[in-house]
Order: C-alpha cells, then structure tokens, then sequence
C-alpha cells in the first residue's frame, strides 16, 4: 500500500513541485498505523487529480464525441434521425437507449467531461496555491556544483570576490530577477508568468464550461418563417418552433416584434456556378418595445440583428405564391400568400400546399409545385433558375373534408387527402393572373402572383460573452506560458588558485518552449563578464585550461555529473 | 466575374511550384547522398570535445548531434559560447559557424534555394488566384490544399532558419508535392464565386489561422515520424542489431533533437489552432446564431484539439514521454487529415460547402 502511495507521488504530481506530497501522506498514514476511509479517500482524490487520469480523460473525451459526429443527432437533424431509424429499424432503438443520436446531451458524455473538470479544479487549486506561495518565497539557495547545471560557464577577473558578487547581482536586478544572496552565491529568479499563464488557461476552461451551462439553462432558440409584408411578436406563440433552455418561462421573451418588408436575392448569371446565391438580404422593420418607435434593419447572411441582446438571423429563404379562392357560394373565402418550401436549391422548385376550410358546399384543398423559372424538359415541368423569371404554379385540386377536425394536429405543408377526392382538372401550369375553374360549381383559384419569405432563427445565448471571454484568456493564458519560460540563474564566487577570482555561473529552465534559453544566458554571461571587469576575461580567454581541465584543486565546473542531484536538476529534465 | 487571364497565370504558376519542389527534393536526396563532407567540418568544430576546450563545461547531451549537420538543439552544449569569446563576438557568444542560420553544403544549399523559390512561386499561384475571384483564395478544397501545403513549406523555411531543420526539407516536400499533385490532377475546381454563408472576414480569419496551424501540424508529424524512425533505430544500435551505417537515419539528429523539434511544432501549432476555434466560433455564431453546434466540423476540429492537448499532457507525464506521446501526436494529426478529408467526403453538415467533384 505505502509503495502503491509513493509511485503515485512521483508519477501524478505536477511536475517539478508537485511531488511529495502522496509521499507524505502515505508516511504520516503509515505511521499513525491506519488506512481508514480518509487515507482511500485521498488517494482517490489523488488519482482523479492525477496528470495521467487528465490524460486519459481528455482521451476518452475526445473518443466519446465521436460517435456524435458519425450518428445523425436529434439538435442538429432530426429528419436524420428518421431516415437512419428507417434505414436500421433493429439498431436505432438499441443506440437510442444509450443516447446514441444525443451524444452530447448523455449521462456519459456529461460523466466524462464532468469528471475531467472535477480534475481540472482539483489539479488547479493547489498549483495556484502553490504558486502564490512561492512568489512570495525567494528563490532556492545556489547548488554547490555550477557545473553540473545544463548551462554553465566560469569566469575570472582581478576584482575582488565581493565586488565581483555585487556586480553580478546587479547584473540579475536590472534584467528584474528576483534575488537572493548568500555567503559567495547570488540566486536569482524569473519568469512566473510561465506557471500564471498555465493556471489562467485552465481556469478559463472552467469559465468556459459554466459559461455553456449558462447558456443552456437561460437561452432559448426559435425560428420563424415570415412572408413579405408579415409580421410577428416574440412571444411562443407566434413562433414556428421554441426550444427554450431549462429555466426560462414563456413571459421572459423579450418584447420584440419584426415585419419583413421586401426580401432580395440574387444570383450568379452565367458561368458553371449559373443559379449559385450571390447575395441575400432582408429588409426588416423592428420594434424594440411594445410601442416603442419602428427602426429599419437590413439582415443579410452573416449579419445578424441584434434586439436587446436576442439575435435574429436569416438562414433560410423561398416563395410565397398568392392565391384568391372563391367558392361555390360566391363568397371570397381565401385570400393569401402561401408558403412553398424549396425541394431542390438549383432551381429552387418549391412544394406546398393550400387549404381552403371556409369554402362550402366542400371544403377545398390544393397541392403542387412553384416553379421561379419554369421551363419543359421533355414533358415534364421544372425550374431552370433560383430567381423568378418565368413564374409557374401547377396544382392538384381536392374537394372533401380536409381533416382538420379530426383532433389531430396537421403540418401546414401537408395535405391529408384521405377524405377528399381529386377533382379533375388539368394541372397545367398557371401563370400570375390565372385561375383554374373546378367543375360541379365548387368554385375558383386564382393564382396572383407571388411574394418572398425568409425564415429566421432568433437565439438568445447569456453564456455568449462570457463564453468568448473565457476562450480569449484561455488563449492567452496558453500563449503567455508558451513564452514566458521560467528560468534561475546562479552565480558563485570563489578564488582562483593562481590568484584572482573565479566567478561561476550557471543556469537552467523549466520551461522553454519557444527557445531562446541558450541565446539569453549568453548574453546574461556576457554582461556579467563586462560587469566583473573585461579585461580579465581576455586572461582567461587565453588560459582557459587552467579553469576547466580541473588541474586546481577541489571541485571545478568540469566534474562529471555523478547522480541526478536535487529538485533543480530534476528541474531542468523537466523543461527542456 | 472571376478574372480567366489571373486563373490561367495561377494554374500555371502552381504547376511550376510542383515541379521546382521536386527538383528541391532531389538535391534534398543528394544532399543525404553525397552532401556530408560539406558540413562535417562544422559539426566538428562544435563537437561537445572541443567546445569543452573553451571556459565552459556540462552535461553532454551534445552528443545527439555530434555527426549530424543539425546543431540546433538549443539546450545542448556545444551552442555554448566560451564566456571570454561571448563578450568580443557580441552574438550571444556561440561560435561563428555555428551561429550561421543558413544551410552548409552546395546540395543543400542548392535545395533550400529552390524551396525558397518554390514556396515564392506558390505564393505568387495563391494570390494570382484570389485576384481573379477577389476574394480571400481558401473557399474550396482545392484551393484548401494550396494553401495548407504553402504553409507547411512556409514553417519548414522557418524552423530551417531557425531550428536549422535543413535535414527536413526531403521529409516535408514529399508529402508536400504529392498533395499538390493530388490537388491540381484530381480536385481542381475552377476559379468562382462563394456562397453567401461563406463571404465573411470572420472566414478569412478563421480558415487562414486553420491554415497556419495545420502547416505547423503536418510540419511536426512529419518530424514525429522521424521521430519514431530514429528511436528504434537507436535502440537497435545500442542492442547492437545494427551497426551505425550510413543511411538516411544514421544522418538525422538523434531521436532527442527530434523529440524537441516535434514538441515546439505543436507548441506554436496548438495555440494558433485553439485561436482558429474560437475564429470559428465567432463566425458561427455570425453566420448560424450559435458559436457551437456540434456539427460534424466543429466536432473533429474539437476532438483535434483534445488530441493535441492530451498530448502537450503527455509530454509532461511520467512514463508518458517518448513514444507514447509520438503516438498520441499521430493520432491527433489522423483526426486533423479526417476532418479536412473524411468529413468533407462522407459526413454533411453545415460545412459542406468543399466543392469536391
Ligand atoms: C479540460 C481539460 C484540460 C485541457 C484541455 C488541458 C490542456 C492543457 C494544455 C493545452 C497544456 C499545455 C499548455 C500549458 O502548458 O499551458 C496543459 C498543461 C498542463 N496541464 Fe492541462 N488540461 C486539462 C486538464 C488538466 C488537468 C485535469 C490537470 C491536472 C491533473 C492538468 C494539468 C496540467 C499541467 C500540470 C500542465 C503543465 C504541463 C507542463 O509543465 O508542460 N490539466 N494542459
């Protein structure tokens, strides 16, 4: 068990200051003689805060998100999903169950991520601890043997021992490293940003969970299909569809109202890319406030509208044939603008249905086809262009009882024909301004002509800002530790055998990524020779050998390294 | 109304990067062949021996690069300047020839010359392009390869100059010139227009930050490769199964060099990838009201991400370092390739706007 503890210690904890601690534990636990809940519990808590338990928590992560990219998805579409329950009538149901087409609403996918930022916490709070501790500690105490450093060079001059220290270390705090000095050494450190950076980037990924939990909890999300000319309030009920988050009530809505004024499109005339949208917008008119003033809008894609911090998109656009009913009786019983929803995008042949319920003696009901350009193509009718140059509609025509009382609820683009009978007129294309007469007096359709619609989605996202904030100091927080490295550097004076004094310098890194360790204690190296007095250096320019081959006495920067000595050491492995 | 006579000039001038591309790579090859002599001089006199000669001394992980034309390796000793010489050279104190970024040897040379031109001559088929559509030229998959192979040339120029990666010119223009070859033979789409979801400057933000990091992906895969490469190799040479012969391995920098090299790809790569996210983020919520909708796109650039992260984790995990790490690395670039290919091939979604075929 105490072994179990101990590998632990070295191999979970963060890097450089993170051991010891599971060592310590496991010998107070040992002991006191006891191996109670607590001393499991912390050893659970330790492993969950492990850097190899975030490891393989970002792994599994990362696997388990996979299958929502693979499997059509409920949020994002759901006719999808119906067609692969179609296509698997045997698996769907199995993978349902195991929330197969919500992946990223499943128990387990919220178990993964929730624990990894259980870890997350678990790991950052102490490092943060840790490091406001030792920013205010000073730094190490200078090793023995500078030459046992990953960087290290020596130098001699003719100033005394004292001065030559003092030298140095102004050298250190001019450049801002934070000092310590004692009996022949000077300490310095630099570079805690490296660590802030690290911390304020896993703290933002915290921020960032919480940012997307608010806005699951608070926002909601709508959409809205508006003909030219129409207007809508944002409340439920004028919406087409409503998914609001799981604390908002119905009277939260901001009080918006919108009315689509004209709708354009247009489109590349010639080429092979002949029919591709070039350019969308809608004209809107908006009101902020009930009875607040009426402000213009032009919304384009990728240009939102912004009410009160509720945004309003267009992502969608068709036409709206116009049609005029009269029945058998006489009376105008229908006069509309219908919306056809586009079936295919090249030509944009739209389908849609018109319901005529107020018409007697029989209700009337018609189904067809808009055509924004409509050609033949070998005796079958098509559109050969997104825009309306040559508009057609061809309809079907029923009479009966459109079903509408049946209790059942009905799609508006749909027609339940099944007590009704089709009537039998030709549906020959229409032109603005025709009509079809049904036959047995049940009276006329007159298609008028045609109006545009958009539909648009309406998002209301609290979590937005602070998602966006959160992401920018990750950012930075990562870029911040990927530069700043953290770096000691030590100086220890001492006398030369052949008169004179030695100074050592030695240097080493946690942290350095970006490079440039090497380019900067050269140049710290440099300065300290200056600053030491330069023309001592040339003397050992000229006799380097005397410093370094170890012919004086005791022990010199060229001792071999005989043990991976001490935490600064252990350090510099770790950042390289 | 794109501009046929700038569409012309850019497919010409693409074609003619592909070719001095593979000439570079040639005398890449030549360079392994033939080229050692030039640059053993210089390897020589910085060798870890005779650097201890000067004021200085330490650990010797020099010795990774002792017969290798790669002395980068910023943590070794022998960049080491004397003390003495650091102060009269005012350079930071390595010593000259070291200190030189620019490539030893006539091949290489002579290769790193001609990628340079290539890379040039790219830049000139990437601009040519976008001034005929006036747009922004990475709107489709074809013009998506042009630009992510330009970067990774971009970043081997870079970390040749200043890593002096020059040994890497051969393993990144291989798979360099037979994407492009791909490109222009199978996936070429003619010069056009973008759909409006797609004309933002969020786009232009987005897919060029996506380009940067994915040049720098591929740049440290093809390392990490090496990398792999190299490791066994030197295992095999310490169990004495093979003797250090003169391959192309033998000539590498040993697996540490590598292991560096790879880790500071990523390290650049990373942030500007997670920069790339939030870029897109942005945009989707711009163009579709939500910044994040796990659409098929946004879920593999997220899975690259975990990836990648997992594996700047590894790095600093005991027992995780080395190969494993390799590992992860790989797959995380297997998830990046996915999305660029795989997704745009079988799965829809509101990203699809590749254009391929
Ligand atoms: C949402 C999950 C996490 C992600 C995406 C993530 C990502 C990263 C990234 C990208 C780095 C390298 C950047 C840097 O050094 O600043 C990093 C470093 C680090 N992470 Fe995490 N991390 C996560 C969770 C954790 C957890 C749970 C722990 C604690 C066990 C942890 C501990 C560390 C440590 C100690 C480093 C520094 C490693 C070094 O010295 O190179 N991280 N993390």
């Amino acid at each position: 068990m105490t072994a179990s503890v101990q590998s632990q210690g070295s191999q979970g904890g963060v890097p450089d200051e993170g051991q010891g601690g599971g060592t310590r534990d496991a010998r107070s636990a040992a002991a006191s003689g006891k191996f109670g809940v607590i001393a499991w519990l912390r050893w659970g808590w330790r492993q969950l805060t492990s850097m190899r338990t975030a490891l393989v928590l970002l792994f599994l992560l990362a696997l388990a998100s996979i299958p929502g990219s693979v499997l059509p998805q409920q949020g994002i579409d759901p006719a999808a999903v119906s067609r692969y329950y179609a296509q698997h009538p045997a698996l769907a149901p199995v993978l349902a169950k195991f929330s197969g087409f919500d992946v990223f609403g499943a128990p387990w996918f919220a178990a993964i991520y929730l624990l990894l930022f259980t870890s997350l916490a678990g790991c950052v709070l102490p490092r943060a601890l840790r490091l406001a501790k030792s920013a205010r500690q000073a730094p190490p105490a200078t090793p023995r043997h500078l030459g046992r450093l990953p960087y290290s060079a020596a130098v001699r001059t003719t100033a005394g021992p004292g001065q030559a220290l003092e030298s140095a270390a102004g050298v250190f705090a001019r450049r801002r490293f934070r000092l310590r000095t004692g009996d022949g050494w000077v300490s310095a450190e630099k570079g805690y940003l490296h660590e802030v950076g690290n911390l304020l980037f896993h703290v933002a990924l915290l921020g960032l969970l919480a940012s997307v939990a608010l806005g699951g909890l608070f926002g909601y999300k709508a959409n809205r299909l508006l003909v030219e000319g129409d207007s809508f309030a944002n409340t439920p009920t004028a919406l087409d569809v409503f998914r609001p988050g799981r604390l908002v009530a119905a009277t939260d809505l901001q009080p918006f109202s919108v009315t689509l004024r004209r709708f354009t499109a247009s489109y590349v005339q010639s080429g092979p890319e002949r029919g591709q949208p070039s350019w969308f917008s809608a004209a809107l008119r908006y009101t902020a406030q009930v009875g607040g003033p009426a402000r213009s809008y032009d919304l384009r894609v990728n240009h939102p509208l912004n009410v009160d911090g509720v945004q309003v998109f267009l992502i969608g656009h068709g036409y709206a044939p116009v049609f005029k009913v009269t029945d058998g009786t006489g009376h105008l019983v229908f006069d509309q603008a219908v919306p056809f929803i586009p079936v295919e995008q090249s030509g944009l042949t739209s389908a849609g249905v018109v319901k005529v319920p107020d018409a007697s003696p029989q209700q009337l009901g018609f189904a067809g086809v808009f055509l924004p350009t409509a050609v033949d193509v070998g005796g079958r009718l098509a559109s050969a262009f997104p825009a309306a140059v040559f508009p057609r509609v061809s309809l079907v025509s029923y009479a009966g009882d459109l079903g509408l009382n049946s209790g059942q609820p009905q799609s508006v683009y749909d027609l339940d024909t099944r007590h009704m009978h089709r009537m039998p007129v030709s549906p020959a294309p229409l032109a603005p301004g025709q009509s079809i007469t049904l036959p047995h007096g049940l009276g006329k359709l007159t298609f008028v002509g045609y109006r545009q619609w958009a539909s648009l989605a309406i998002t209301y996202d609290p979590g937005q800002l602070p998602a966006l904030i959160s992401a920018l100091a990750a950012l930075a927080g990562l870029i911040l530790s990927f530069l700043v490295r953290r770096r000691r550097m030590f100086v220890r004076v001492g006398a030369a055998p052949d008169g004179g004094t030695v100074v050592e310098l030695g240097g080493l890194t946690r942290s350095d990524a970006a490079g440039g360790f090497e380019a900067e204690f050269a140049e710290l190296a440099g300065e300290i020779r200056k600053a030491v007095g330069g023309s001592a250096a040339a003397e050992a320019r000229r006799q380097p050998a005397s410093l370094v081959a170890g012919t004086a006495a005791g022990a010199r920067p060229g001792d071999p390294v005989e043990e991976p000595g001490g935490e600064d050491v252990a350090m510099a492995r770790k950042g390289e | 109304m794109p501009n046929t006579g700038l569409a012309q000039l850019s497919n010409v001038a693409l074609v003619t990067a592909i070719v001095i591309y593979a000439v570079a790579m040639v005398c890449y090859a030549f360079d392994f062949a033939f080229g050692r002599r030039g640059t053993a001089g210089v390897v020589a006199a910085t060798a870890p021996e005779q650097v201890a000669a000067g004021a200085l001394v330490g650990a010797a992980s020099g010795a990774d690069l002792a017969g290798h034309s790669f002395p980068a390796d910023p943590a070794d000793l022998s960049q080491l300047a004397d003390l003495s010489g650091a102060g009269t050279a005012g350079s930071g104190g390595t010593s000259q020839a070291v200190q030189s970024p620019w490539p030893t040897g006539t091949w290489l040379r002579g290769a790193f010359v001609l990628t340079c031109l290539g890379l040039a001559v790219q830049v000139v088929a990437i601009t040519t392009r976008g001034l005929a559509e006036h747009r922004i030229p990475w709107g489709n998959m074809y013009e998506f390869i042009a630009a992510i192979t330009c970067a990774a040339v971009l970043v081997l120029v870079a970390a040749a100059v200043r890593f002096r990666a020059y040994f890497m010119g051969l393993f990144v223009l291989l798979p360099v010139v037979v994407a492009l070859a791909v490109d222009v033979v199978v996936i070429y789409t003619p010069a056009g227009q973008l759909v409006p979801a797609l004309q933002s400057y969020w786009i232009a933000i987005h897919v060029t930050a996506m380009i940067i990091a994915i040049g720098m992906y591929i740049f440290g895969a093809v390392v990490t490769v090496l990398y792999l490469l190299t490791a066994g190799y030197e295992q095999k040479v310490a169990a004495g199964e093979v003797s250090k012969a003169a391959g192309i391995l033998a000539q590498l920098p040993g697996s540490a060099t590598l292991d560096r090299l790879a880790y500071r790809s990523i390290l650049f790569a990373f942030p500007a990838w997670t920069f790339a996210v939030i870029a897109g983020a942005i945009w989707a919520d711009h163009a579709w009201g939500r910044y994040w909708g796990w659409d098929p796109k946004e879920t593999w650039s997220f899975i690259t991400w975990l990836v990648y992260a997992a594996f700047l984790h590894a790095r600093a995990t005991a027992g995780w370092r080395g190969r494993r790490a390799a590992l992860i690395q790989l797959f995380g670039f297997a998830c990046l390739m996915f999305n660029l290919v795989g997704v745009n091939l079988w799965v829809t979604g509101l990203h699809s706007y590749a254009g391929i075929g």
